[in-house]
């Protein structure tokens, strides 16, 4: 993962419920129960289907979600962080969040930023581009850009290596 | 500059003078609870300490569902592999709600964090003046290296005054401040309940306020301990504990304040979590299915409240009222009271002790079902079918909805 992040931005308005909007929890049940292995990749065809039923086949590898207030919004489920990383988005943006959906997030190596006024200078479609290490996000095509605070190092090389467990697994390796 | 109790537990438990919001610190915790359906606890082959562990059997109880047997087997296996003691296993037989039987055994004590695998109600043991959360994902690291990061959050303070009328108790309060404050209200922040209401609470009530934090963005909820906090967990360990409280001067992120003395009970309809009305907006709708249980209300406190509904009465015939207590410990004390009995001539039934009902782990919801519910959310399929609907009420409008086989204003019944 880079410290600089491009792709087009999706937004989704209002509440996103991790057990229904993001990705519904009688999904994941349904996977456990027929067997079928519960992978990024699996949890991704069914990425914000509840809101746009095409989403998975549209979006591409590295764009952004972008959601509003509290996104993740409900229990602590990371099977919706991995169904928005299997799909293949690059980063989550949001005007604020809570710290389940974030330690989540960013443990399974999946970028999630609180920018406060996302929402008004980006919609669906906008290219963006993210530098997690300066802490800003610019709208290429209308120039608009916004700052937010970074990571520490210690969350950004976490996120470099692909999520909390490679990360440990680097570190143990090391000594 | 004055600290909340958040502030002063986390720089406690960092080894460090005072945090502040914002700063990132690492911390341990005195004891990890593991319930039993957490993934990816196979990838800890080996733990830091594992008498800090305890494993419970908490989500599944013992029924059949999701893949049960299996979780069991290897869940078992692999305390047993890592080495933690066989007091700390909550098999079960001894089984119950991860955080209520955390509670039962004072494994969460004031002045401390407690956290917990996969449960974001964990919160519920903020009512102990401890900073309580779940690791989720990251728990099976925690349990590796025995130490997690903490950004240090904001608190919000809740100022409650006024006197609880007959037939709303503290389920009805969290559940008309959700409504009242929105599900944006506290994102990533405590939320800390003061003020004459909360001192007049038992610990059962405070457990349901704290227990459904979540809701409003929330990480965790929190209350000040007192007397009543201090001698409810002296009675049940003699290990010693130091309690935090907030210094009047401590600064929050936002302020509300609520007189309690007007409300009527309240009710959450389907299918959002955080639109929550007057149950008398809704008299009348007919259910077919009810629960009282769940970490929100599967204590003493909310079994006495059933059974004063129930007594001497009988379900609507086509009505199933599912009623699962918290532990093992507190059915036990539910047959002792007689309160059992009261469930059965009623024609109740009576679930083994786990979460269970709530997240359709036993007795779930076919399509057509309706359900008027005491666990803590109401998404399609959280109860089985997603085409079930789930309302969410106290215990007394679960219990009373359930006779008439519609929603009713319980008040009527006590």
């Amino acid at each position: 993962m880079d410290n600089l992040l491009s792709g087009k931005a999706w937004v989704f308005q209002g509440i996103l419920d991790v057990d229904w909007e993001i990705c519904p929890y009688e999904t994941l049940r349904q996977l456990r129960e027929k067997g079928v292995p519960v992978t990024y990749e699996e949890l991704g065809k069914y990425c914000m289907t509840k809101v746009d039923p095409k989403f998975p086949q549209k979006v591409q590898k590295g764009d952004f979600i972008v959601g509003g207030e509290n996104m993740g919004y409900g229990h602590d489920h990371d099977h919706a962080c991995m169904s928005i990383k299997g799909a293949g988005v690059g980063a989550v943006l949001c005007e604020s969040t809570n710290a389940n959906f974030l330690r989540n997030c960013i443990e399974h190596g999946l970028p999630l930023v609180e920018v406060e006024g996302i929402n008004k200078i980006v919609e669906t479609g906008s290219d963006l581009q993210v530098d997690l290490v300066d802490g800003y996000v610019k709208n290429l095509g209308t120039g608009e850009g916004l700052r937010f605070k970074p990571f520490p190092q210690f969350l950004l090389d976490m996120l470099k290596d692909g999520g909390l467990y490679p990360h440990l697994e680097k570190q143990q390796s090391k000594q | 500059m004055g600290k909340t109790i958040t502030e002063k537990i986390l720089a406690r438990a960092a080894g460090t003078k005072e945090v502040s919001p914002g700063d990132y610190i690492e911390v341990t915790s005195r004891c990890f609870f593991i319930p039993g359906s957490t993934r990816h606890v196979g990838l800890a082959d080996k733990v830091f300490d594992p008498k800090r562990i305890a494993w419970v059997d908490g989500h599944t109880g013992s029924t059949a569902s999701n893949q049960a047997a299996q979780n069991r087997s290897s869940g078992l296996e692999w305390a047993k592999r890592v080495g933690i003691p066989m007091e700390n296993i909550y098999a079960l037989g001894r089984q119950g709600i991860e955080h209520m039987v955390a509670a039962d055994n004072a494994w969460a004590r004031p002045g401390e964090v407690f956290f917990e695998g996969n449960n974001g109600h964990t919160t519920a043991l903020g009512a102990f003046g401890a900073f309580a959360i779940t690791l989720s994902y990251g728990s099976a690291a925690y349990m590796m290296t025995g130490k997690t990061w903490i950004r240090v959050p904001d608190s919000v303070k809740f100022i409650m005054k006024g006197t609880l009328p007959k037939g709303v108790y503290a389920r009805d309060v969290f559940e008309y401040v959700l409504g009242q404050i929105g599900p944006s209200a506290c994102p990533g922040m405590v939320m800390e309940w003061v003020g004459p209401l909360i001192d007049e609470m038992d610990m059962d009530a405070r457990i349901t306020l704290t227990d459904l934090a979540l809701f409003t963005g929330a990480w965790t909820g929190i209350i000040n301990p007192d007397q009543k906090t201090i001698d409810y967990v002296r009675t049940r360990t003699d290990e010693p504990f130091e309690p935090l409280v907030s210094d009047d001067e401590a600064r929050y992120a936002k302020v509300f304040e609520f007189d309690v003395s007007n409300l009527v009970p309240q009710i959450v309809p389907p299918p959002k979590r955080y639109i929550v009305k007057n149950v008398t907006e809704l008299e009348g709708t007919p259910i077919n299915r009810g629960f009282v249980g769940s970490c929100a209300n599967s204590r003493m406190a909310d079994l006495r409240l059933a059974a004063q509904v129930l007594r001497g009465k009988k379900l609507h015939p086509e009505v199933i009222l599912n009623i699962t207590p918290g532990t093992v410990k507190i059915y036990q004390q539910a047959i002792h009271e007689g309160l059992v009995d009261i469930f059965i001539d009623a024609g109740c039934l009576i679930a083994s002790p786990n979460c269970g009902m709530c997240w359709a782990a036993n007795t779930p919801l076919a399509a057509a079902d309706v359900c008027i519910s005491t666990g803590t959310c109401n998404y399609p399929g959280r109860m089985g079918s997603k085409d079930a609907e789930i309302y969410l009420g106290n215990p007394a409008l679960a219990a009373a909805s359930c006779i008439e086989g519609k929603i009713v204003d319980p008040r009527r019944f006590l």
